[in-house]
């Protein structure tokens, strides 16, 4: 005999392990996004998805806060810089639009837009896309998919 | 030795290295905690040592032993003190303000924030006035911003602002400043990545760059989350992984397998035995073999205790290979001990040493009983055994985890039935993969995709087994007399065979766990307790109402890239005082130094009603989506409404319903929550952020300001706590809450004057510590935690006057 029981084993063991590697590497290859969803199974944030990723807006966004420094809040940037709608068709004004406007935006169903009108009812008005945020119903990723098509006029 | 005699000998009598072991390390805590005198101590050894001598020569041998493990004892002791520093150490004379200095770099950069690294600095130098004057000592450093490529061994000059270290000083804290003197950092300090000038190039020794090669080889072929995983497993490299992947390690009592410990070191001592085995070396070329594999797995993975400890074991049982003889576990465990607490007397106190030393210690002493009693239980065999022993390291963990993380899983012993073996398997084809990545890129491709499989296997596994409710409860963290009760327990199972010495054994340690959860039954005092915790630059009140409640208003600084104060102090300070679950969280604003600490309370504690003013803007996603989680119902809170908290009750003054346009609010500050609790005739004000401006709209509408006790606004800035509103409110005890050094030079002079003139006690947590009020209606005590000093004042000093 050539190999002893346990040296075939081992050699079992290492080509069943090259196997599975190759067939792994190839799933992965071959559904990227099936893979990109499986690696984010447990995580809280929207996955950094292989694909087109949106291009930041012209939003006016905050500075990332410095290490040392917090932004004191006469630094904040105002309501002056308001968005400048650049995309068409236009973005949804979130303190006039009615609840079957707001029903229209993708994900969201006429449950959610009763629930956005009531939201803007008790706080008065939303002051950007951020406040939909305290609505039931929308997480991260909702917000993410509906911050380019909503506003907030004051 | 005859071998009858052996056999009547307890088992941890035929390892002479153990009580030795233990001698030291009692010695060393005792030295620690005690701190006695240098002479007392030399005197002390000499007489002990002196009376084994005559005690030998009597024949007495048993006196003698244990007088010499005394003396061993005492050496321990001397051990841990501390000359005085070399007279150019950098802790000598502190500079305030930045220093420049240069100095090489003890270890790789940890880099815990795409902008930040942390770093252990060797200063070589002082330079000032172009005066390089040579220095000693070890600094711990936060770099920020962008930084030139840093490694091990690199010099470098670099301008710095260093003071001694100040931990967050709260009762049951976590004391920083004591385990940086352990390490031997005397100052701590930050300093921008621009100043920093390389002076030789970053050419790390062997080890580390073979670990940098690694993190990259993972990260080249695997996604992100993974590879942090697989880094973890293989390498205990934890910095990249994501937060919510680390929770569920946590919660599902799992986290073990993400420190490198005995586990990796058995893997890669199996997997070359395996290997060399079968291809036919002989048994000592592969013990040979396997101890250069340990050695260099060890300088890889770096000196962390478990790291040590499980080397220094496997190198003393590859040895008895080598020799042929038998060497005993026990003994291995003992001597790496010893030799560990010899060289690094401080590691006695690391919580990995303790959890490394404990599980070996359980599994080596209480393995085979646990096995024992479960296949008398009638459990199939395979299943006793792998139970048995998880049973077994789990046990003796256990007031380790509670004593340092406040943690006790429920689901670890059947959660690790399932992670261990898949951890095992992921770090097996992880190490040879990226062996054969080390050869060609192919074969080690495939090795990291399989490992990629096992790892997200892993933790589906982990992620399961924390969904399961009640999977972690947090409990007080025992305290050193409930430990002393344990360790006792243990040493008595483990030397005395007889019955009577289980039976004590177990009753002491019943003992022990009364006395650890005496804090969530104790009876409560009848007092209304505010405590100004100590959580740096931001706010973190508990409200403690007698007989019930209990409101939490605002969580400390925390997400994002900051330190998470709520998950490091607050939640920690809530867990040791027996809370579990708050009655309500107040957020006064969405500010991350005043909210950014409570997604972490909320995601530790169960939480009954969350009150905000309804303003989450941007980068506050993280508290919100915990917010969601939680499951705790929200109010937003406006002017007017009154609510119950058990005896008190509290009254909203701010912010108004309606933005009144006469005032409109400037920013976020006015818009925080300004609360008023009101318990027999004592009146709690509590201010958040508000201004100037945002007072004069109280003052203008009359709302009750006079009050016992203020929280001073916006940690004693300039902009709040005006002349009128100071006049209104009066109080008799003022707290700031206010980190030192803080950037915007907080609080401000002119404002503590004004209210000190005004005749209030002046409280600040930047210097006080922890400030804790408690009053019973009658009287106030102040205790400022930092000196432990208590003070007393009656409610109304000018009772007539009033």
């Amino acid at each position: 005999m050539l190999y002893s029981r346990p040296q075939i084993s081992l050699l079992l063991l290492v080509g069943v392990a090259l196997l599975g590697g190759l067939v792994v590497r190839e799933w992965r290859a071959g559904f990227p996004e099936a893979a990109a969803r499986l690696e984010a199974f447990d995580r809280d944030e929207a996955p950094t998805a292989p694909g087109p990723v949106p291009v930041a807006s012209p939003r006016p966004s905050r500075p990332p806060p410095s290490p040392l420094t917090r932004p004191e809040p006469d630094q904040r940037p105002g309501s002056t810089a308001r968005p400048e709608p650049v995309a068409d068709p236009r973005p949804l004004d979130l303190n006039t639009a009615t609840a079957e406007q707001i029903a229209r935006l993708p994900g969201v169903g006429p449950g959610l837009a009763r629930r956005i009108v009531e939201e803007r009812q008790r706080r008065g008005r939303f002051d950007g896309p951020e406040g939909l945020r305290s609505v039931l119903g929308v997480g991260p990723r909702k917000l993410a998919a509906l911050r380019d098509l909503v506003t907030a006029t004051p | 030795m005859p071998s009858s005699t052996l056999a009547a000998i307890p088992p941890v009598l035929r390892a002479p290295l153990v009580p030795l072991a233990l001698a030291w390390g009692a010695g060393i805590a005792a030295g620690t905690t005690l701190a006695p005198p240098p002479r007392g101590l030399i005197t002390a050894g000499a007489l002990l040592l002196s009376g084994a001598a005559l005690a030998l020569l009597r024949g007495r041998d048993r006196i003698a032993a244990a007088l010499v493990l005394s003396a061993i004892a005492v050496l321990g002791a001397l051990r841990t003190h501390e000359l005085p520093p070399p007279r150019d150490d950098v802790a000598a004379a502190p500079v305030d303000g930045p220093v420049s200095v240069e100095a090489r770099l003890v270890e790789e950069p940890r880099r815990w924030a795409p902008d930040r690294a942390r770093v252990l600095l060797d200063v070589e130098a002082i330079v000032a006035d172009a005066e390089r004057r040579p220095a000693s000592g070890r600094v711990l450093v936060t770099i920020y911003g962008e930084a030139p490529p840093l490694g091990e061994g690199q010099r470098i000059a670099a301008e710095l602002r260093l003071h001694p270290p100040v931990g967050f000083r709260n009762p049951g804290g976590f004391d920083y400043p004591a385990q940086l003197r352990r390490e031997g950092i005397a100052l701590v300090g930050s300093g921008r990545g621009d100043r920093i000038r390389p002076l030789t190039a970053d050419a790390p020794p062997w080890p580390a760059r073979v670990k940098r090669w690694a993190v990259a080889r993972l990260n080249a072929e695997l996604p992100e989350a993974s590879a942090a995983l697989l880094a973890g497993l293989l390498l205990g490299e934890r910095a990249a992984l994501p937060r919510e992947t680390d929770d569920a390690f946590r919660r599902a009592g799992a986290y073990h397998v993400l420190a490198v410990s005995g586990f990796n070191v058995a893997l890669v001592a199996a997997s070359v035995f395996a290997v060399l085995t079968l291809v036919g070396a002989s048994r000592a070329t592969t013990a040979v073999v396997a101890a250069v594999a340990l050695g260099g797995f060890a300088l890889v993975v770096g000196a962390q205790s478990s790291v040590i400890r499980a080397t220094l074991m496997g190198l003393i049982l590859l040895a008895g290979i080598v020799l042929e003889r038998e060497s005993q576990l026990p003994n291995a465990l003992g001597l790496s001990g010893l030799a560990l607490l010899a060289w690094r007397p401080g590691d006695l106190w690391d919580p990995g040493f303790q959890l490394s030393f404990a599980a070996t210690a359980g599994i080596v002493y209480l393995g085979t009983p646990a096995r024992a009693a479960l296949e008398w239980l009638r459990w199939p065999r395979g299943l006793a055994s792998a139970v048995g022993v998880s049973a077994a390291a789990q046990g003796a963990v256990l007031p380790i985890m509670a004593a340092h993380f406040n943690q006790l899983s429920l689901i670890g012993p059947v959660a690790n039935l399932v992670v261990v073996p898949l951890a095992g398997a992921a770090t097996t084809v992880g190490l040879f993969a990226l062996a054969a990545a080390a050869l060609g890129d192919l074969v080690g491709s495939l090795g990291l995709n399989l490992a990629w499989a096992l790892a997200v296997l892993l933790r589906l596994a982990v992620w399961l087994a924390a969904a399961v409710p009640w999977a972690l409860v947090h409990i007080p963290a025992p305290g050193p007399l409930a430990m002393a009760a344990w360790l006792l327990a243990g040493v008595l199972a483990a030397t005395v065979a007889a019955r009577w010495a289980r039976a004590v054994a177990l009753l002491v340690s019943a003992a022990g766990a009364g006395i650890a959860l005496w804090p969530l039954v104790a009876p409560d005092d009848g007092r209304l307790r505010v405590t100004f915790l100590d959580v740096g630059q931001g706010d973190a009140i508990l409200v403690e109402v007698p007989d019930g409640p209990r409101l939490l208003v605002d969580g400390g600084p925390g997400g994002g890239a900051r330190f998470d104060v709520g998950e490091r102090v607050v939640a920690p300070f809530l867990w040791n005082r027996g809370i579990g679950r708050l009655d309500v969280i107040a957020a006064t604003h969405a500010d991350a130094d005043h909210s950014g600490g409570l997604a972490a309370v909320l995601r530790g504690l169960r939480v009954g009603e969350v009150w905000e003013n309804g303003r989450w803007g941007v980068g506050h996603e993280d508290t919100v989506a915990a917010l969601e989680r939680s499951g705790a119902a929200r109010r937003v809170l406006a002017a007017g409404q009154r609510l119950r908290l058990g005896e008190a009750t509290v009254t909203v003054l701010s912010p108004p319903g309606v933005d009144d346009a006469a005032a409109p609010l400037a920013g976020e500050n006015d818009h925080s929550l300004v609360l008023r609790l009101d318990w027999r005739g004592i009146a709690l004000l509590l201010t958040g952020d508000l201004t100037a401006r945002g007072e004069e709209r109280l003052l203008v509408g009359r709302a009750p300001l006079a009050a016992t006790v203020l929280k001073v606004g916006h940690h004693g800035s300039r902009g709040s706590t005006g002349a009128a509103f100071v006049d209104a409110s009066q109080p008799r005890i003022a707290v700031v809450s206010v980190g030192a050094r803080n950037p915007f030079r907080h609080p401000a002079p002119e404002v503590l004057d004004r209210l000190a003139v005004a005749g209030a006690c002046l409280y600040r947590t930047d210097r006080d510590g922890a400030v804790i009020v408690e009053t019973d209606g009658v009287r106030l005590w102040v205790t400022r935690w930092a000196s432990r000093r208590r003070d007393e004042l009656p409610v109304a000093p000018d009772d007539q006057a009033r």
